[in-house]
């Protein structure tokens, strides 16, 4: 101790007003990258559709909707995505010169297996969404959406796309990076604006099975 | 540039600072406890679209029709099916979970055999094939088969490869439908009991659970709840008479406690109360009958069944009140019974005019064979397995070269169970189409595994019990597992190797030959509905008064104590055992651990000298169960309660190793006139262990 | 204490004089909640049940002796006693149609609920769910599966309430005002018995709406004021007498 006190530190250091702080702000910018650039990139891990599918061929091209695929049930669940026997209706010969449809049909059709789609928006299993109350019907009663602007609340907008986005998936919890939280469901649900007018209350059962 | 340790600490200061206001902190907490929500070995939920098939139940004994929920290509539940006519929107313990029972861990995967040492090493099809073709071509007619399958056309497939192997040695699994046909035979009718439970407005059960396991449970069920709307008086008045307050008991307006196996006693001193009142019938030998029925005074009967005769007189009072009385005649625990009782019930009803009239006993077209050579439904309900097995254990009978067992479970469902196990033992070559690894399929050398009654084509022709003649099909709505092959295509083929001509070619022809016999549409059956007769035989037929006062004198018990067994479905039946979600069903004090609870009233408690949660060994010359002791009041005195469908040896750890098997202690009798076997009247001896 | 109250309350009325007992509500609850199956189900226990069948005896000797069964959903109270314990509102009574809800993942599992419930209604897994290998192919998609270490109960098949609206949506119907039989709980339709009758209870309408006001209707428990929406009919008075706490020589309800 004594010592330490007679040779205060290395006599080249100059002891000026910043230079003793940079060391602090060096680690600042440091932390900084690591969480805001670094982190992310480490957090998710990016993956791609199984099958290379453009929604812009099937929209235009074939001249499809929406709700070609994406539709309700006569029972009120919401068929999500198409299966491939669905597909196969169409898709059992090649109908183009796409090496990728060949694919599909040959590793998918012609076995008859699902294709593994990966969900941007897939909830876990103690959520429950109804697609069916959600409609332009109970919110066009003010609002103005169109079906897609009432769709893309929620989920990416495809529709034009030939190449389907990339999929970030949180390592730790195996969910997509645009899986909604609780609190963007409360943007409507917790507004009391939305009470009265729509069934959009905030109880627990109203969106937990 | 030199770090010192001032300039670290600094670093470290700074990285902290900045650290805080990024997002690894806050996402990384957020996400950890979303990724503690999701444990891999906890399974997930596997959406798709719901469809629903209407089919009927193989597994269930009570036949009841259900509607299974499929989710993409996965049955996930088995619901009531509102249009069935033995379901009529309910669904019974046991086939509610069939769906889950698909993926039993008892289930056999590919074929069994038995190797030298004894254990079972798994072979292909074709080593199965070949080795089943070789012992059944070298046993020369020296063969046995034995169905547990009652209502199916498979019946008709086996009883015809067993009789042109030269064998007239087919049977079912003992049940209720072959003391009725015995008692049919003796009254000179044709055709099968029915039973208009849904008609009638005072139903007296003698012995048969009505409200839980007899005949096709579920729909009698429905009848009952037609009966009686929320709140109010019922429409109909349920009378049961039996030695324990069971489930039918708890549903009945009336429980009339009698001793277990006096069903036949009881019926005719309710006949001789009618008679006396007047009741007459048309029949030939009704006054041999009535003679019959005279020395059944309420002061014998009360002395025979133990019965109140306050309590009989209002009973036969009642049915003669009655607009539309009937009158059921069975065992608590669905066999053992003999021709006698049954005889003794339908003369009751008789003596009420209830024969082939609405909400009555009716006499049920039964349809033919369909197979060359398969033997009729009467000629099936005619054999006796038991007696059979009793045959050859006194020497009387050779044992077969080899023995085939359909969907069985003999070494576990049949009176003295370890005696019965020991007759197989004396046969050099068993095979078994099983579903379940149980416990006949443990002592054969070749175990043939088969699809469950949802991965299958399968049929049901009027089961016993039911009002109607009908006929349903059973339609496969899950896949079939890779090793599994359906009994009727591999008898058929296998009959063919074996030169036999069936006159068949695949078994879908056997069940539309079926469905023609029976007068139904076979597209329609195939889209799932149910074909119902309402044509009944026309008949005059007797009492079978010779018959039955040879077969109603009761025998003294052995031992100081009768035994009742109790029959629930949701403990499973012999084929199935303890069903893996059934297990919860199980009432504390019917079983704790592996140790068997039996119940006992007080008074025969004290007269032990017992208490409950006390060990006591139930025994007689069959054999020996050890259990604890229940106290409950609805057990007539010196009666013993005891839960059947436990004390497996096989199967899974849902069932194996759980209380003891009642049938241990069952012993074997035989009917005298009938020769029919019997073992309703147990007796035991109980000791302080 | 305020009773919650809702323009819709789901409902049962048991008849006790038809249920005989026979466990085909418990099975089908467990498939349907996709409760786990356990290997020595004798240790009630651990055992997750959310409906349970008790049996009554009118504790008189052989040959007096009678015998009742009373199958015990959750009784769906008023003002529920688990409600107000649970420290992380986990639990809460607060939607259309008056069901106690219960939130697995936001459970930490404390069981204040537990002790709060006059009637056993709720179960903590001491145990994770293990199904046998191939067994979790028959789980339904509609009740998530819980871990070890959190509270779960009966929730009147809420799934099924959901899917009824839904239909009603999908068919162009009011979801509010769903008819007699839209929505039924699992047990309550497999009953062969027809013992169990669910509806709503402020719709006269339904049939439970006139059930519940039966004279030989009574709820359990009642002078405890916790409000249930499960309603228990016997014309039997020693049932009547057991449902409740009376005095000997009290007249029992109804």
């Amino acid at each position: 101790m004594a010592d330490r006190h007679l040779h205060p530190a290395n006599g080249n250091s100059a002891p000026s007003q910043f230079g003793g702080a940079a060391p602090f702000f060096v680690g600042l910018v440091v932390a900084l990258i690591l969480g805001w650039w670094a982190f992310p990139q480490m957090l998710f891990s990016q993956k791609h559709q199984p099958v290379r599918f453009s929604h812009k061929v099937h929209m235009e091209g074939a001249g499809m909707e929406c709700k070609s695929c994406h539709f309700l049930r006569e029972d009120g669940s919401y068929a999500g995505l198409p299966t491939t026997e669905s597909c196969a209706e169409c898709h059992s010969e090649p109908m183009g010169e796409d090496p990728e449809e060949a694919r599909f049909i040959e590793e998918y059709v012609n076995t008859g297996k699902e294709v593994e789609w990966l969900v941007y928006q897939k909830q876990p299993d103690n959520v429950f969404f109804s697609h069916a109350a959600h409609s332009v019907d109970s919110c066009n009663n003010c609002h103005e959406f169109t079906e897609t602007e009432l769709c893309s609340q929620c989920h990416p907008n495809v529709a034009e796309t030939d190449e389907a986005p990339v999929y970030y998936e949180n390592k730790l919890t195996k969910y997509s990076k645009q899986t909604m939280k609780m609190w963007r469901c409360e943007r409507c649900h917790a507004n009391p604006e939305h009470f009265g007018t729509t069934r959009s209350s905030n109880a627990c059962y109203v969106c937990h099975k | 540039m030199a770090v010192d340790r001032r300039g670290f600490l600094k670093f470290v200061a700074g990285v902290s600072a900045g650290v805080m206001v990024t997002p690894i902190p806050w996402k990384l907490l957020d996400d950890a406890s979303i990724w503690t929500q999701n444990w891999p070995w906890i399974p997930s939920n596997v959406d798709g679209a719901s469809t629903y098939v209407s089919t009927v139940s193989k597994l269930c004994p009570s036949c009841v029709g259900m509607k299974v929920r499929l989710v993409g290509d996965r049955p996930v539940r088995v619901l009531p099916d509102d249009n069935h006519p033995l379901s009529k929107g309910g669904i019974s313990s046991l086939a509610v979970a069939e769906a889950q029972m698909l993926h039993s861990p008892a289930r056999v995967k590919r074929p069994l055999k038995r190797a030298a040492d004894g254990a079972y090493v798994a072979i292909s099809w074709e080593e199965a094939d070949a080795l089943l073709a070789e012992k059944l071509a070298a046993a020369k007619g020296s063969l046995a088969c034995v169905s547990g399958d009652e209502t199916g056309s498979i019946n008709d497939v086996l009883s015809a490869m067993t009789g042109k192997a030269g064998s007239s040695n087919f049977y079912l699994m003992p049940s209720e439908a072959q003391p009725a046909a015995k008692a049919v035979a003796a009254m000179g009718g044709e055709g099968q009991l029915g039973y208009d439970i849904e008609n009638s407005d005072y139903v007296l059960a003698i012995g048969a659970n009505i409200l839980e396991s007899w005949g096709t449970v579920i729909r009698n069920r429905a009848a009952f709840k037609a009966t009686r709307p929320h709140g109010e008086e019922p429409a109909a008045t349920f009378v049961f008479a039996g030695p324990v307050q069971n489930n039918t008991a708890a549903g009945a307006d009336q429980w009339v406690p009698i001793k277990a196996g006096t069903e036949g006693a009881f019926a005719l001193g309710i006949a001789h109360l009618l008679i006396k009142a007047g009741a007459t019938a048309d029949a030939a030998d009704f006054s041999a009958f009535a003679r019959l029925a005279g020395t059944f005074t309420p002061a014998k009967v009360a002395e025979l069944t133990g019965v109140n005769e306050d309590q009989l007189k209002d009973v036969a009072k009642a049915l003669l009140k009655a607009r539309r009385p009937l009158v059921i005649t069975g065992s608590e625990f669905g066999q053992g019974t003999g021709a006698a009782s049954v005889l003794a019930g339908v003369a009751v009803n008789m003596l009420l005019g209830g024969l082939n009239r609405k909400g009555g006993l009716k006499l049920l077209p039964v349809a033919g064979p369909v197979v060359d050579g398969a033997m009729t439904r009467a000629e099936m309900l005619g054999k006796d397995f038991v007696a059979y097995m009793s045959r050859i254990n006194a020497g009387k009978d050779k044992a077969p070269a080899a023995m085939v067992f359909y969907e069985a479970n003999p070494a576990y469902a049949l009176p003295q169970a370890a005696k019965m196990a020991e007759v197989l033992a004396k046969v050099p070559f068993k095979a078994t189409f099983t579903t379940f690894l149980d416990e006949t399929a443990m002592l054969c050398d070749l175990v043939l595994p088969v699809p469950m009654g949802l991965e299958r084509l399968d049929d049901v022709a009027t089961p016993y019990g039911s009002g109607q003649a009908l006929y349903c099909l059973a339609r496969p709505v899950a896949p079939m597992p890779a090793h599994v092959k359906p009994a009727g295509d591999y008898i058929i083929a296998l009959a063919g190797k074996l030169g036999m001509d069936l006159g068949v070619g695949t078994w879908e022809e056997v069940l539309q030959a079926k469905a023609r016999a029976m007068g139904a549409d076979w597209d329609s059956l195939m889209d799932g509905n149910v074909h119902v007769s309402s044509s009944t035989v026309n008949a005059q037929p007797a009492f079978g008064a010779g018959m039955l006062q040879k077969g109603i004198a009761t025998k003294a018990a052995e031992g100081d104590y009768a035994i009742a067994p109790v029959h629930k479905l949701n403990v499973g039946t012999a084929k199935t055992a303890i069903p893996p979600y059934n297990n919860k069903t199980i009432r504390r004090w019917e079983l704790q651990g592996k140790e068997l609870y039996v119940a006992m009233n007080g008074a025969t408690a004290r007269k032990l000298g017992v208490m409950k949660h006390d060990k006591i060994v139930v025994s007689n010359k069959s054999g020996s169960i050890s259990a604890r002791v229940n106290i409950f009041e609805g057990v007539m005195n010196d009666t013993v309660a005891v839960l059947m469908g436990l004390g497996h040896t096989a199967f899974d750890q849902f069932s194996k190793g759980k209380g003891e098997n009642v049938m241990q202690l069952l012993t074997v009798g035989f009917e005298s006139g009938t020769g029919l076997s019997v073992w309703n009247m147990a007796g035991a001896t109980i000791s302080k262990a | 204490m305020e009773i919650k109250e809702f323009k819709v309350k789901w409902g049962m009325a048991i008849d006790l004089d038809k249920c005989t007992g026979c466990g085909a509500c418990m099975v089908a609850c467990q498939a349907e909640n996709n409760l786990a199956p356990i290997a020595d189900a004798s240790n009630k226990i651990k055992v997750m049940n959310w409906l349970v069948v008790y049996e009554l005896s009118n504790k008189k000797p052989f040959p007096e002796h009678d015998v009742a069964y009373l199958p015990r959903p959750c009784q769906q109270c008023g003002h529920p006693p688990c409600v107000s314990v649970c420290p992380v509102v986990a639990t809460d009574k607060n939607e259309e149609g008056g069901i106690v809800s219960q939130i697995y993942p936001r459970c930490i599992g404390c069981r204040y609920c537990m002790a709060a419930c006059p009637y056993h209604a709720r179960y903590f897994n001491w145990l994770d769910p293990v199904w046998p290998e191939g067994m979790e192919k028959a789980l339904t998609p509609d009740v998530s599966v819980r871990p070890r270490g959190v509270v779960e109960k009966c929730s009147f098949c809420h799934h099924r309430f959901m899917k009824a609206k839904d239909k009603a949506i999908a068919e162009g119907r009011d979801p509010e005002a769903l008819a007699d039989g839209d929505y039924v709980t699992s047990c309550a339709e497999a009953c062969p018995n027809g013992a169990i009758v669910f509806g709503d209870l402020n719709n006269p309408d339904h049939q439970v709406y006139h059930l519940s006001r039966s004279k030989y209707a009574s709820r359990l428990l009642e002078r405890l004021h916790a409000n249930t929406q499960v309603y228990y009919l016997s014309r039997r008075e020693w049932v009547r007498r057991q449902l409740d706490n009376y005095l000997d020589n009290e007249k029992v309800k109804g």
